[in-house]
């Protein structure tokens, strides 16, 4: 006799986001990419729709990173130095479909780069690669303020994520993701509550909900892993149960997180696995698009995507 | 009857009294203060006062020394007046807070300490004659018959006799005090005597034998002594009728804020002793400003009935409170016998009893009790919650077939306390705001429509409500909007209520996003308490018939937008009713009916104590309920700004 599955049934589902638009769309990208959607928990194909795959996306500075671990710097080579040739590199040698530009240069204490240059190194990147961006302040909360707005107007039409707002400073980024466009990053610190608060306050200043993509930000592999990946199966749990103010799709830092790690730089490659770990593992807790480092770790990590989530 | 007029020193304040009456007695009419902590059992020794001039009898005790006695040192309780007298009170014999000068006062209490404040108690809408008047001390005029060779009764046979004439009285008491008096008293007063008659649990206590016919003038007072504020109120006993209430912060705020901090306090050297000091300070204050009022003389007050949480209880009768706050947080008792006043040292008729109404826990105590009697959802047939908000939010979930409560930790903000601009519900005290959606103007009105002075918890639930509706906060409460009321500060945004010309203060009336902090967490505290007890039976919210809201709000609490802001569930407006101080008013109940007090004891045995510390889900919910109205939108379907 054939085991009989219990099957889950969810109320709800998650928003399906968009970033990057094409010509038809009113921008300039080559390609857009899709992410969320989703009507059940992760790779349960039975229980729901899962219509898009979990994203990766490369990420790139605006400025040559000073500490980064040798591993990702041989991963690169020069290109670190001119952050087109960088994205370039992304985009033709090792297939990124989507770039997470960290605005590092603005940041007081790494360049203090202003307003109108940030904008214009937006310009310039857009019209050298036509995947879609991901654009990410430096991190400051006041200079955030002025150079955010400024990309954002640069980046006008071309519908990409803009981030982080955060819980005490949202207000001024909401309002430029909604006179130019674009979707927005809403960062919670590993808090289900306050991921929820940030997503009404959003929404209550006219971005619709659809537009977010929660950060619920995570912790590497032995760094909090499992402290993120339940925090993140919470509100998707929620989500799925009808919380229409949780159902926007994950962004999950990997690279970053496991970049920080002292395992990571502690041998050839170790790195990498890391990466691969702390990505595999919260896609199955939930998360939509991973902000990778290392070339061979995002490749590992879509052949992961693709064997697994090939129905 | 014959009268001497008794002067004390160095007050220079006279009385007249009755040949006979007790020094320390008639000290207490002149509103001169003599220390007695045994209530005039003779054993305690403080009231020593030094005669200077006239006669008196006085009682052989081993207190006063021979040297002493040379020294015309007497024991104020035991030594009667005979002849006008002039009288010093050494310092050693006063009450201490008299010996505090005003900068003393003001250097010990700082800002908090103020003086007790008149209120107005809401009306609650009790079903009169619920309870038999039968207060807890009652005055009874008796005509002895002189004794004869025939009726050779002895004399305090000859009282019961008397009284047991009147009316039931199983058992009877008498202090050796009052027995030791009755000899010379009855035949000076030619028979003619009034008996105050007191409820000590199951028997009844002759407190005090007087001459001549004093049943007119028999009061008491009751007490609602809770963490922040202390109310109290006048009560005449004969009439039923309250003379008059009062409130003022607890002096033992200086202390700490909230219970913990001052069982941790109660653990240092001289802690509990200053802590007593203070909740008996501020409760005197409160029986001293209302008796000269009401032109009442403190040997008329004869009972004292106080509800407060099991801390505060603890505190008042200088009983360490340590093993409150130690798992598994047991008090050292709940139910505690009838009392004298002046044991726990609160100043009123030395003989004068102190009932502290039954307390269910460590975290419930007998203001819940209270408030659970007066509120009278102990008998109701449908589902009924009641919440009362101060300092300890308590939360009682019930009927006439079980009741459970338990304790939210909410924090002295809605009493005014530990805001900016915070005050109490009394004169000049915002208590209605409503704020214009363009250009942010305010319309306020105050209590007794003086200039207003601060904002009572009314006033601030009015003013988050309006602000969110306003679009000048968030719902996390942080200031989004600007205009000529919003300032920036140091410490954050702050928006301007009132600006210092209307108000009768040198400053700004204000509220800033750490007072909007302060006031969502204390929120935030009583609505998940009241949603986990809810779940915890297994209930849900739609099941209850009827909420009842106490608090020290003054007269005036907004409903619906105490539940905007998401203070109170979302139940539709008819489900409330605001039934103001629950505690106080159980607690007058009680001062005037012997069935009240028998109902409370009932009530506090049957109430069953839910610890919200060890379910799991609380900090879940309360986080959530951070917000305005919550983070669960679903919760408060009528909540649109």
């Amino acid at each position: 006799m054939e085991t009989q599955l219990v099957l889950e049934k969810w109320a709800g589902a998650i928003y399906t986001l968009s970033i990057g638009a094409n010509k038809e769309e009113g921008g300039s990208r080559g390609n857009t990419v899709k992410i969320g959607g989703e009507s059940s928990l992760p790779l349960l194909f039975k229980e729901g729709n899962i219509p898009n795959l979990p994203a990766v996306a490369f990420e790139v500075w605006d400025t040559p990173p000073q500490d980064w671990d040798e591993g990702l710097v041989c991963a690169y080579g020069d290109v670190l130095h001119d952050p087109f040739a960088w994205a370039d590199k992304c985009v033709r040698e090792f297939k990124a479909k989507l770039l997470c530009v960290r605005m590092q240069g603005s940041h007081p204490d790494y360049g203090n780069k202003g307003p109108q240059e940030a904008a214009k190194f937006i310009s310039t990147l857009l019209s050298k690669v036509n995947v879609p961006l991901i654009i990410i302040g430096c991190g400051d909360d006041a200079k955030d303020n002025l150079i955010l707005p400024a990309c954002s107007e640069a980046a006008k039409a071309e519908r990409c994520l803009i981030g982080c707002a955060i819980q005490d400073n949202y207000k001024t980024l909401v309002a430029s993701v909604l006179a130019d466009g674009h979707n927005i990053i809403a960062e919670s610190p590993i808090d289900i509550n306050i991921a929820k608060q940030l997503n009404i306050l959003i929404s209550d200043m006219g971005l619709s909900l659809e537009r977010i993509v929660i950060n619920p930000t995570i912790g590497a592999l032995g760094y909090g892993l499992e402290y993120a990946y339940s925090i993140m199966e919470r509100a998707r749990l929620a989500a799925l149960s009808g919380d229409k103010t949780l159902a926007s799709p994950f962004i999950c830092f990997t690279g970053q997180e496991a970049w920080r790690t002292k395992e990571a730089k502690s041998g050839p490659d170790h790195g990498v696995i890391w990466e691969v770990i702390t990505a595999t593992s919260l896609i199955q807790s939930g998360a939509d698009l991973l902000v990778m480092r290392h070339p061979k770790a995002a490749e590992k990590v879509l052949a992961y995507i693709n064997t697994l989530f090939k129905k | 009857m014959q009268k001497f007029k008794v002067t004390f020193m160095p007050d220079n304040k006279s009385v007249l009294a009755e040949k006979d009456r007790t020094i320390l007695s008639a000290a207490i009419s002149a509103g001169v203060y003599v220390n007695s902590v045994c209530g005039g059992d003779g054993v305690c020794g403080r009231c020593k006062v030094i005669l200077k001039k006239g006669q008196v009898s006085t009682q052989p005790n081993g207190i006063i020394t021979a040297e002493e006695r040379k020294h015309n040192i007497y024991l104020s309780c035991l030594t009667n007046i005979h002849s006008d007298l002039e009288v010093e009170i050494p310092e050693s014999s006063r009450l201490s807070f008299d010996s505090l000068t005003p900068s003393q006062v003001g250097e010990r209490l700082g800002s908090l300490y103020s003086k007790a404040e008149d209120i107005q108690p809401v009306n609650a809408k009790f079903k009169e004659g619920l309870f038999k008047h039968s207060p807890f001390a009652t005055k009874l005029y008796l005509e002895l018959p002189t004794p004869t060779l025939d009726d050779n009764a002895g004399d305090l046979e000859r009282i019961y006799r008397a009284l047991r004439q009147l009316g039931d009285f199983p058992v009877i008491q008498t202090g050796l005090f009052n027995i030791r008096q009755l000899g010379e008293l009855l035949r000076d007063s030619e028979w003619k005597v009034t008996v105050t008659l007191g409820k000590r649990n199951d028997t009844v206590e002759i407190v005090l034998v007087e001459p001549g016919d004093t049943t007119d003038k028999n009061f008491g007072f009751c007490f609602d002594v809770g963490t922040t504020t202390i109310s109290g109120q006048l009560v005449d006993l004969n009439s039923k009728k309250i003379l008059g209430t009062k409130a003022t912060y607890n002096q033992q705020a200086t202390f700490g804020n909230d219970v913990i901090t001052r069982i941790v306090y109660a653990g240092q050297s001289d802690g509990l002793e200053r802590l007593h000091e203070a909740v008996c300070n501020t409760m005197n204050q409160i029986i001293r400003e209302l008796i000269l009022e009401h032109n009442i003389d403190l040997n008329d007050v004869n009972c004292v009935v106080c509800s407060g949480n099991t801390t505060m209880i603890h505190l008042l009768l200088s009983v360490d409170p340590a093993h409150i706050r130690k798992d598994p947080y047991v008090p050292t008792a709940n139910f505690l016998p009838v009392l004298r006043a002046a044991e726990a040292g609160i100043s009123i008729n030395p003989r004068g009893l102190l009932s502290c109404v039954p307390g269910v826990s460590s975290y419930v105590g007998g203001d819940t009790t209270a408030g659970v009697l007066s509120s009278g959802i102990y008998q109701k047939d449908e589902l009924c919650i009641l919440i009362d908000i101060g300092t300890n939010g308590e939360i009682v979930l019930g009927n006439k077939d079980f009741l459970v409560a338990c304790a939210a930790s909410a924090g002295p903000a809605f009493e005014g306390s530990g805001v900016t601009s915070g005050m109490r519900a009394s004169n000049g005290a915002i208590q209605k705001i409503s704020i214009d959606k363009t250009g942010f103007e305010v319309k306020y009105s105050s209590i007794g429509d003086k200039k207003p002075k601060g904002i009572c918890g009314s006033g601030y639930i009015d003013l988050l409500s309006s602000m969110l509706e306003a679009g000048i906060i968030d719902k996390g409460g942080k200031i989004k909007a600007a205009g000529r009321r919003i300032r920036q500060t140091d410490t954050g945004k702050e928006f301007v209520v009132c600006f210092k010309e209307e108000t009768d203060i040198s400053s700004d009336i204000v509220i800033n996003e750490a007072d909007i902090e302060n006031l969502k967490r204390s929120k935030a505290a009583i609505y998940s308490a009241t949603a986990i007890l809810v779940k915890h039976l297994g209930l849900c919210f739609t099941q209850i018939s009827r909420i009842f809201i106490a608090g020290g709000f003054g007269t005036y609490l907004d409903i619906e937008k105490a539940v905007k802001i998401g203070l109170l569930p979302d139940l539709g407006l008819a489900k409330f009713s605001f039934i103001g101080n629950s505690a106080l008013a159980g607690a007058s109940q009680i001062l005037l009916s012997n069935q009240a007090m028998t109902m409370a004891n009932n009530i506090a045995s049957r109430i069953t104590y839910f610890e919200l510390s060890v379910d799991p889900g609380y900090m879940d919910e309360y986080s959530q309920a951070l917000f305005f109205p919550h983070t669960d939108l679903t919760k408060f379907p009528t909540v649109k700004f």
